[in-house]
């Protein structure tokens, strides 16, 4: 087995695996946790943004001088005003390669806007009442530039161009075997094109944040954020050492990806370093709406070949994302897609091509399930497609095609962990018994399974590290640093799990320190399913290293063999004698033996990917899972009514199985939202969902009870064989939804949300 | 452009009698956390939708950000907090909430508490869980897929809990 | 959330509420339970001067009987209305529509009057007051007047109400003897407002329909009722209904986000037979 591998035992564990109620839930539903909003400082200002009301515009006039006059109004700032106006997105995080992502922007817009709501000034005033006034009287005027707001209209020839270099942002490509020659043999070839619309996170904490300038003189920003690694690019745009520039995350309101780039921070370090003084900065839920970029949009076509006996022989991709205005993170989400789009089946001839397009469009970026996750549709009606072409069972054609461990994927990655796809096929098909009855005339049912698979750990050439400090206190109790963020996941208690699990103490006696820059070790960002991984690893890593020199301290001074000896709460165990703990840090403090240990883990490593990919490692290693539904549909309203729900997915070793029953309702729930309600509508450019009215979350009344089946093969390349499980579970909810009502009404709906009105005009084409 | 006013208001939060002359047009969302200090009501939208800021006032269900705290002057507001034991302990519905891992980001939590707590109020009879269901529409949470705190307030029910 | 700073203003009387419309300064705004204008406040939308609070106005929430009516004062909140044993019994097709209202929340708070005269065009209230023939009472200080639903409601947020003036009083017929009622609607989720709502009352003798009243709203710019709809179902039974509505006249939709305007005209069809079917069900027509 490849040595980056690890496994577990369940009689092993004592602290892992246990479905501990997290001691930050507490304080959370004490209501005492105070979030990056909460935070008051004395004499603290307050900002807001001036922002483009036209998608795509020329600049022609910023006029600030009655704004400024305005009682209260302290400063306002314009892109002139910022040392260096420029949001550069590399790769954020605790890797310094920097990859060529084209992906830049201004902080505030001098001469040229691109989106609907983009920034142009930055207003400080002493009072949040001042602002609104304020803004309005920031004169802007634009001449209006022609708006290009569809991704293949942009590509067109002649399109108005969103950047002067050209529409096209990003193109990957995968050529393996012979598409053609695969397609011409084969016994059935199905066709699909399939559409996912602009999703919002629509976390409920809006963007915010306070700073202020601390008593050495470091900037300091305690922000929502999913990456205090972002110091380095507000160093950059304000020329300050990056030293100089703290970024604190506060527990979080939730990220799924919307917090991954940088929302407040730049602003509120621009108004504390001219004012001098605390600013506050919260984003309406409508400026979230507007300027926080959102799932990319993407159009799938895709050519499916199979063997009469149900083998997949060919897939013939094609993808195009709309990436909006500006870069972000699009090159890499659509590598996501490329990497991930044939599904977790294997494939012998394969041709992908996709392509991200620059629009006037809200920028697109970083969601959980990042490209990953759109495909899911694609390739799984594909299979049921195909199902039904051949007459086969949708669970027969998967399993047939399943990847299994040291196959290849279309990319050339080959997969080192055990692969159970079957087996969550079979869990959900077992528990889910029956296909049930409709509930009344003019209503029917429809069942569908749909399975996915999702990376965890971020790409490998990125040199992705994570760092974390383990020490014991004089009392015995131990103290965990790690700069990992935590966003609701359990990030920061799953490492004290870890930490309690290897080094026998009670995990009531563990404090875990995370999410500050400047304070402890860096950890990277909470994104991309990595932290569990990699932050999990690091603390595993400084935990093993500390009980090592505990355990070896002991044994020197008691005479027992270091294999003899075990920790265990409160104390280390030997044949002489149990040392209580007190006692085993005062041997190691006579004995110049340190009581801390700073581990850090660098992830698996590979060579950066060329715009054909080929041969190469994406990916650390995947997930595994699969879903299925049973609806209803009124064939009166079109409406659709999820009946059950069951996930089931492989997560190798459950750190804490609530917590991953909690990323499998949640994640699913959220993936409900994109099959049936979600869509943030643009047209045009301009964004027609100005707040949550209209933004369609599915509600506790709108989702049945997510069965969650947890499987555990007891491998993957996390700690103690754990893996990623935070992104896996939003992809099959897109792809089985439609399924499921496919086999009610008898046509598949293949652009998303699966709303009512799609539902009866389906129902209206079957019957024309 | 008319002077802007002040008004003396006088709000009960969580058995805690607040008094301060503040802006007239304050809603009570803003009151509650800038005033009084109770920043447990989040704000999440401003529209009423979300839920993030729900309290009681005078026992009633609210949005505080679609109440002005000019027009509850006087009134008695309970929050999240105000569920809490006297000793700061989580109460028993809390507690439920605690142990069925009700709460991810935390961030709903607050507001989906106080809806919970009128729910099993006010409940005539048991509640099947599409009625919690039902009854939670207007609280929005993103992270827990809500069944876990269904989880909760069913077993809170269960268990006699009366809000 | 940024506000700028306007002028509150509590009134103890309608007539103390005109005078402070006219007298503050302008734009002076009259707030009731403050569900529909406190969230364009917060997105920017409106911008008082002066708040008018109608909240001191106490006897302007009571329900009475009287004369074959029920007298609704204008801030009775929509959770009076629900709980409110009067109209549960007198006028339950009201109870009923309130329930589709937005959260609990929006139901504690939210004012008759003030959905009335914010006059959103997919409202229930509205909807359910056109149908059931309801009349307001705007005052103007001292004077006052009588407009019936139908002529209140001009269009999406449009009113005959004079800036100055206040909605004070809803008058609603009882429900008669041998009457049923139904009101249902497709909202996207539950307590969203509607994309098209239908509200129906129906007279019913020996299982068949003498006389009905039945309306929609979704479809145009204010709640309407489909006259010829209510001709064509006199003498229908439960099952005719289907074919007895046919394609309801005089709909206008239109295409927005939220539905196309092909789809509006679908569920304005379906949902004015299942209202229509309920009522008849509820005045002992037949298939219970």
């Amino acid at each position: 087995m490849n040595d980056e591998v690890r496994t577990s035992k369940l009689d092993e564990l004592r602290v892992v695996h246990r479905p501990l109620a997290r001691h930050d839930q507490a304080e959370k539903i004490a209501g005492t946790t105070r979030y990056a909003g909460d935070l008051v400082l004395p004499h603290m200002l307050h900002a807001r943004l001036v922002r483009a009301q036209v998608p795509s515009g020329r600049i022609l006039r910023r006029d600030v001088s009655a704004a400024r006059e305005l009682p209260g109004v302290v400063d306002v700032l314009l892109g002139e005003d910022i040392p260096n106006n420029e949001i550069r997105v590399d790769v954020p995080g605790q890797t310094i390669e920097v990859q060529p992502l084209r992906a830049s922007m201004q902080v505030l817009a001098t001469d040229r806007v691109r989106f609907h709501g983009e920034p142009i000034a930055l207003v400080v005033a002493d009072s949040e009442d001042v602002l609104a006034r304020a803004c309005s009287l920031v004169e802007v005027e634009i001449e209006e530039l022609p708006v290009v707001s569809d991704p293949a209209a942009a590509l067109a020839e002649g399109a108005p161009l969103v950047h002067e270099t050209g529409n096209l942002l990003a193109e990957w490509t995968i050529d393996r075997g012979d598409v053609d020659a695969a397609l011409a043999e084969a016994a059935v070839v199905v066709e699909g094109e399939y559409r996912t619309q602009f999703v919002d996170h629509a976390y409920l904490e809006p963007e915010a944040g306070v700073g202020w300038i601390d008593d050495d003189g470091v900037l300091t920003l305690r922000v929502a954020t999913q990456v205090v690694e972002h110091y380095r690019d507000v160093a950059r745009i304000l020329g300050l050492p990056e030293a100089k520039v703290r970024v604190i995350a506060p527990y979080v309101g939730g990220g799924f990806g919307g917090k991954e780039d940088m929302t407040v921070e730049p602003y509120i370090a621009l108004a504390v370093w001219r004012t001098r003084r605390p600013v506050r900065m919260q984003w309406t839920r409508n400026e979230s709406l507007l300027a926080r970029p959102k799932r990319h949009r993407m159009t799938m076509r895709y050519r499916t070949a199979a063997a009469a006996d149900g083998s997949l022989l060919a897939q013939d991709v094609e993808i195009l994302a709309d990436a909006g205005a500006y870069a972000y993170l699009s090159a890499l989400v659509l590598l996501y897609a490329t990497v991930h789009a044939c599904g977790p089946y294997r494939v012998p001839n394969v041709k992908i091509r996709s392509r991200a397009a620059y629009t006037n469009n809200p920028p697109a970026s970083a969601f959980r399930g990042f490209g990953g996750m759109q495909v899911v549709l694609g390739y799984e009606s594909q299979m049921d497609a195909l199902a039904r072409r051949l007459g086969m069972d949708p669970g027969e054609v998967r399993k047939r095609n399943a990847l299994v461990r040291g196959d290849r994927l279309p990319v050339g990655q080959e997969l080192i962990t055990e692969v159970q796809l079957p087996q969550t096929i079979d869990a959900v098909r077992e528990r889910a018994g029956p296909k049930p009855q409709p509930s009344g005339p003019r209503r029917v049912v429809g069942r569908a399974i749909a399975s996915n698979f999702q990376s965890y750990g971020r790409l490998v050439w990125l040199n992705d590290s994570a760092a974390a400090w383990v020490g014991f206190q004089a009392d015995g109790s131990l103290t965990v640093r790690c700069g990992v963020p935590d966003i609701g996941g359990g990030q920061a208690f799953s490492l004290g799990q870890i930490a309690a699990e290897v080094l026998g103490v009670e995990l009531e006696r563990v404090t875990v320190h995370f999410g500050d820059s400047a304070l402890t070790p860096l950890a990277g960002t909470t994104t991309a399913t990595r932290q569990l991984l990699m932050s999990g690893n690091a603390v595993y890593e400084a935990a093993t290293a500390l009980r090592a020199n505990l355990l070896a301290a002991v044994a020197a001074a008691t005479g027992d063999p270091v294999e003899s000896l075990t920790l265990e709460p409160g104390a280390v165990s030997g044949p002489t004698r149990r040392v209580p703990i007190e006692e085993v840090l005062a041997i190691c403090r006579r004995g110049n033996v340190p009581v801390e240990a700073l581990g850090t883990f660098f992830g698996p490593k590979g060579r950066p990917v060329t715009r054909e990919l080929a041969g190469e490692r994406i990916f650390p290693d995947f997930t595994f899972g699969t879903h299925l539904a049973d609806v209803e549909v009124d064939l009166d309203t079109g409406q659709v009514r999820v009946l059950r729900y069951i996930a089931a997915h492989d997560v190798g070793r459950a750190i804490n199985p609530k917590s991953v029953e909690g990323q499998i309702s949640g994640g699913v729930v959220q993936g409900l939202g994109q099959a049936l309600l979600e869509e943030l509508v643009v047209r045009d450019g301009v964004n027609l969902t100005p707040g949550l009215f209209r933004y369609l979350m599915p509600t506790a009344a709108d989702v049945p009870d997510i069965e969650a089946v947890v499987l555990e093969s007891g491998e993957g390349v996390g700690p103690f064989g754990a893996r990623g499980i935070g992104e896996p579970p939003i992809g099959p909810p897109i792809a089985v939804i439609p399924l499921a009502v496919a086999d009610a009404i008898g046509v598949q709906i293949t652009a998303l949300p699966v709303t009512p009105e799609r539902v009866l005009a389906a129902i209206a084409s079957r019957r024309g | 452009m008319s002077e802007p006013m002040t008004m003396d208001i006088t709000l009960t939060v969580n058995g805690r009698r607040v008094a301060a002359t503040t802006g007239a047009h304050l809603s009570l969302l803003r009151w509650l956390r800038e005033v009084a200090g109770v920043t447990d009501p989040k704000y999440g939208c401003g529209e009423g939708v979300c839920g993030a800021c729900t309290v009681l006032i005078d026992g009633e269900l609210a949005s505080a950000c679609l109440v002005l705290a000019a027009q509850v002057d006087g009134a008695s507001i309970t929050t999240a907090a105000g569920l809490c034991e006297p000793d700061g302990s989580l109460g028993a519905l809390q507690r439920s909430f605690h142990e069925h891992h009700a709460a991810q980001c935390g961030f709903c939590t607050p507001g989906l508490l106080v809806c919970a707590h009128a729910l099993l109020r006010d409940a005539r009879g048991r509640l099947s869980r599409q009625e919690i269901r039902e009854a939670l529409h207007g609280n929005l949470c993103r992270c827990t897929g809500y069944q876990p705190i269904v989880d909760a307030i069913e077993d809170a029910q269960s268990r006699g809990v009366q809000g | 959330m940024f506000v700028t700073p306007f002028r509150y203003a509590r009134a103890r009387s309608f007539a103390e509420a005109c005078e402070l419309l006219r007298s503050e300064p302008a734009p002076a705004i009259p707030i009731a339970g403050g569900q529909s204008l406190l969230p364009m406040v917060n997105l920017g939308l409106v911008e008082p001067a002066t708040v008018v609070d109608l909240g001191g106005v106490r006897e302007a929430r009571q329900i009475v009987a009287e004369d074959g009516y029920l007298r609704i004062g204008a801030l009775a909140r929509h959770a009076d209305l629900e709980r409110d044993e009067l109209v549960r019994t007198r006028q339950p097709l009201l109870a009923d529509a309130v329930r589709w209202i937005g959260s609990p929340r929006v139901r504690a708070r939210g004012t008759v009057g003030g959905s009335i005269a914010h006059a959103d065009p997919v409202a229930e209230i509205p909807l359910a007051m056109t149908v059931l023939g309801a009349s307001y009472e705007l005052r103007d200080g001292a004077q006052a007047r009588t407009v019936g639903a139908s002529d209140f409601h001009l269009g999406p947020f449009t009113t005959a109400r004079a800036p100055e003036e206040l909605v004070a009083e809803i008058r609603v017929p009882v429900l008669g003897p041998g009457w049923g009622w139904g009101f249902t609607e497709v909202s996207p989720r539950l307590g969203d407002f509607a994309i098209v709502a239908a509200a129906a009352l129906v007279r019913v003798v020996d299982g068949r329909i003498v006389e009905a009243r039945a309306g929609l709203s979704g479809v145009a710019g204010r709640p309407i009722r489909i006259g010829a709809v209510e001709v064509r179902v006199e003498g229908a039974r439960a099952e005719d209904l289907e074919d007895r509505v046919g394609e309801p006249e005089g709909l206008e939709p239109i295409d927005d986000e939220v539905a196309s305007a092909e789809y509006r005209r679908q569920l304005a069809r379906v949902l004015l037979v299942r209202a229509l079917r309920r009522a008849v069900e509820r005045a002992g027509g037949s298939g219970r």
